[in-house]
């Protein structure tokens, strides 16, 4: 839908809350992926009662509405497919409990991920998903994504972190879904189907989240290896010993070579480094948790191995894992990081061998590929570096994306262990899926009848995720000629 | 014809950024107005567009490209490498041979009012503004949209059209607005800091409701050097236990305006003494560029200082 009669949607929610330049609706038509497509008109809500309004018209009109957050998904989860209205809920951002007896907080889905972490550490307190981009990333997004980060290896993703949530449903009704409580045993557990629904069952307006103590005692390590497969087989290896780490990150020689392009980190110039990190609130078992990586890890010929519960110490260390994605870009001169094949997750066993087929597909099509990830939850993440002006490299990443979820399949993987599928993964999780496509779709008509909550994504994405839009590096991607085919 | 000639240099950069936006959490534009399009991944997307023929340059997105404070913690804190800044001041060029006259940040002169004294010439550490054909006239592409002229202009004859939060008449509005919610006894404080030394550590979430009201506003100017001295006081006032200004280390600042704010500082604090308020309700600090830890820290120090003191009309004031 290109046009939407935008005075009704100013009534709704005020003038200074509807933009429709085309500078606008560009960039709201876009976020972290390769994909673009422009929605009619961007609408941004301050309450609960303006989304059940919005929606309420959109559903009697037939149009699309696509939820937002600050946009950094790199699927392309946000990218208003069908047209329509992008909803923006950044302006939805209060933290509006942090009930400490009762162990749960409320907040609205705009709430920055980092701002929450901010509010709840005087109490002690911290809300553990917490992706790498949680400086901007906002809990309603985390949400819908069921976004995870480098702590996830211990403290889960971020339906482990729900408790319950407000919801507008497509036709403008409010519900409550879950409890405030730790536990809840019986009936559906609706709220866990929005989680990861990409903004296609419902707008979320409020999450209430459950929070753990901040340990007293972190020790983050760095071990080295010669080999990526010695890292893989040491993960593994750590994860099958009962250890019990709070952070097991793989950065595998492409990504150390971009980090120390990008900042002044030092990495060590191996073939590949583990992230290690046990927490707790006694030091002897903090350390011997450390103790034994670290006894796994030499096993596997870890060496050059270093470790410290120093707050600068961590700080530097994880600086280097936090700001990765961005430095990807650094990795080669004329080279740049495309969100392709961003994310999977793979059995533990098979860590070290997904590792080393992401470098044999990326050499066999000539482009760069890397590894690292959340390996100690059998998170694997890579990036396609190349020549984005170079058409080759296009048909290059067309084919090692395929190629590489071809095999997560094949050995039991899923196509995403926390970016969520959007546009760019849909094709591979529809393989992958197949069997719980038609259930899917039965859900969602359910809630949405009328197809207008983030229509054409999830079971109803394009099969193609090359010429699903039109991509942000068209010119080159799509030829002289501008056709993606 | 006029063409983006500047910016086409700048290709291979436009698609290096990754668009991972990042960028946004050090904005004061993206925070002030929380719509993407002012942030710098949109402006470099908007580049991007304008260069592949995918949008038509315009007076709105020109506007966009000269509404900035020029703080530069975009391009610091890029993990991608992308010289934004560079980009941006090319960009900028290419759209004022277009044609386009922006509005911006850029610090405008009402001709009417200006006493043509010079001082916001002289002042200016950025050589943006000059005498030429009888007027004042500010050069757009070397504004860095500090406010130091508007802070000399005894006529009031200068703006900026936008401060994004950080022009005084605004931020008086926002302090009146914290200090008047309900609660006399409870600590409020007022913090003002530039852009450049403590923004990134600031949150755009908000405490409300059950979670409680926030103890401490913070107020960012363009640079420390335009804190106005009738704002400090007026916050006191209205019922700030005190007023923390965070400024750059003196030959630190961008703009020059760091001892400015310190000497006010110093003479805010000497008033205060004479009329047996304790000077030590209105403190400076000096934060080194980006480092939000530091100003966190310094926050909190300067907000258990004000516990100890209590309030002004309180038991225990000065």
């Amino acid at each position: 839908m290109d046009t939407v009669d935008t005075s009704r949607l100013k009534a709704i929610v005020g003038e200074h809350n509807v933009v429709e330049d085309e500078a606008d609706r560009y960039i709201y038509g876009s976020d972290s992926s390769v994909h673009a497509a422009m929605p009619a008109a961007v609408v941004r809500a301050e309450t609960a009662e303006q989304v059940q309004q919005l929606l309420r018209h959109a559903n009697e009109q037939g149009i699309p509405v696509v939820p937002r957050g600050s946009g950094s998904g790199m699927c392309g989860q946000v990218v208003p497919i069908k047209g329509g209205i992008v909803l923006d809920l950044k302006a939805m951002n209060r933290i509006l409990e942090i009930n400490v007896k009762d162990g749960y907080c409320r907040v609205e889905p705009g709430v920055i991920d980092d701002d929450l972490n901010r509010a709840l550490k005087p109490h002690g307190f911290f809300y553990p998903p917490t992706p790498a981009s949680s400086r901007i990333a906002t809990i309603g997004g985390e949400l819908g994504n069921n976004a995870s980060g480098t702590r996830s290896v211990k403290y889960g993703a971020a339906r482990d972190s729900l408790l319950g949530m407000k919801v507008v449903l497509a036709n403008g009704e409010l519900i409550e879904l879950g409890t405030h409580t730790k536990v809840a045993a019986s009936g559906y557990q609706l709220e866990r189907l929005f989680v990861g629904s990409e903004g296609t069952l419902g707008v979320i307006v409020e999450a209430t989240l459950s929070f753990v103590p901040i340990p007293v005692h972190r020790c983050l390590g760095i071990a080295c290896f010669d080999t990526l497969d010695a890292a893989g087989q040491a993960i593994s290896d750590t994860i099958a010993s009962g250890c019990q780490p709070s952070m097991l990150e793989l950065v595998d020689k492409v990504a150390i070579t971009a980090v120390n392009r990008s900042m002044d980190l030092g990495l060590p110039d191996v073939e590949a480094i583990l992230l290690f990190e046990a927490d707790g609130m006694v030091k002897e078992a903090v350390e011997f948790e450390i103790e034994k990586m670290q006894a796994v890890f030499e096993k596997h010929g870890g060496h050059g191995m270093e470790a410290s519960y120093e707050a600068d110490d961590r700080t530097r260390i994880f600086a280097a894992r936090k700001k990765l994605f961005p430095a990807l870009s650094r990795y080669k001169d004329g080279y740049s990081s495309t969100a392709l094949a961003d994310d999977m997750a793979v059995p533990f066993s098979k860590m070290a061998e997904t590792a080393s087929k992401i470098h044999e597909v990326a050499e066999r099509n000539g482009i760069v590929m890397t590894a690292y990830g959340h390996c100690g939850s059998g998170c694997m993440h890579t990036k396609i570096l190349m020549d984005t002006t170079e058409p080759q490299h296009w048909e290059a990443a067309r084919k090692a994306v395929a190629e590489i979820y071809e095999y997560v399949r094949s050995v039991g993987g899923t196509t995403s262990a926390e970016h969520g599928i959007g546009i760019s993964k849909a094709p591979a999780w529809k393989q992958e899926k197949t069997g719980t496509l038609e259930v899917m779709r039965a859900v969602k008509r359910a809630f949405d009848p009328n197809n207008i909550l983030n229509p054409g994504k999830l079971m109803d994405a394009p099969d193609d995720w090359f010429s699903a839009t039109g991509l942000r590096y068209s010119p080159a991607a799509q030829g002289d000629d501008g056709n993606a085919e | 014809m006029a063409t983006l000639s500047r910016l086409e240099r700048w290709s291979d950069k436009l698609d290096v950024c990754i668009r991972c936006g990042y960028c946004y959490e050090h904005c004061p534009v993206f925070k002030s107005t929380r719509w993407e399009t002012d942030a710098p991944r949109a402006k470099l997307a908007l580049l991007y567009g304008m260069l592949h023929g995918e949008l038509e340059p315009s007076d709105y997105i020109a506007e966009k490209l000269f509404e900035c404070l020029h703080c530069g913690r975009c391009a610091a804190a890029c993990s991608s490498g992308v010289p934004i800044l560079e980009i941006f001041d090319d960009a900028r060029a290419d759209l004022l041979d277009l044609g386009f006259e922006p509005v911006g940040t850029i610090s405008q002169t009402d001709h009417q009012r200006c006493a043509k004294c010079l001082n916001c010439v002289r002042i200016c550490p950025h050589e943006a503004r000059s005498f030429r054909d009888g007027k004042i006239v500010t050069d757009p592409l070397k504004c860095q949209s500090c406010g130091s002229c508007l802070d000399v202009c005894s006529c009031c004859g200068i703006t900026i059209r936008r401060g994004f939060g950080t022009n005084p008449d605004e931020q008086r509005e926002a302090i009146a607005g914290f200090l008047s919610k309900p609660g006399e006894d409870r600590l409020r404080a007022v913090v003002f800091g530039c852009s450049w030394s403590c923004y990134p550590g600031l949150q755009v979430s908000s405490l409300e409701g059950d979670a409680g009201p926030a103890e401490c506003l913070t107020q960012i100017t363009a640079c420390s050097g335009r804190l106005k001295t009738h704002l400090v006081l007026e916050a006191l006032e209205l019922g700030a236990w005190g007023v923390l200004v965070a400024r750059c280390p003196d030959d630190d600042c961008e703009h020059e305006g760091s001892p400015r704010a310190r000497a006010r500082v110093e003479r805010i604090q000497s008033f205060l003494e004479h009329l047996g308020v304790d000077p030590r309700r209105v403190q400076d600090v000096v934060i080194g560029k980006a480092d939000s830890a530091a100003f966190s820290t310094a926050v909190e120090a300067f907000l258990g200082e004000l516990r100890e003191i209590g309030p002004i009309r309180g038991s225990s004031a000065a």
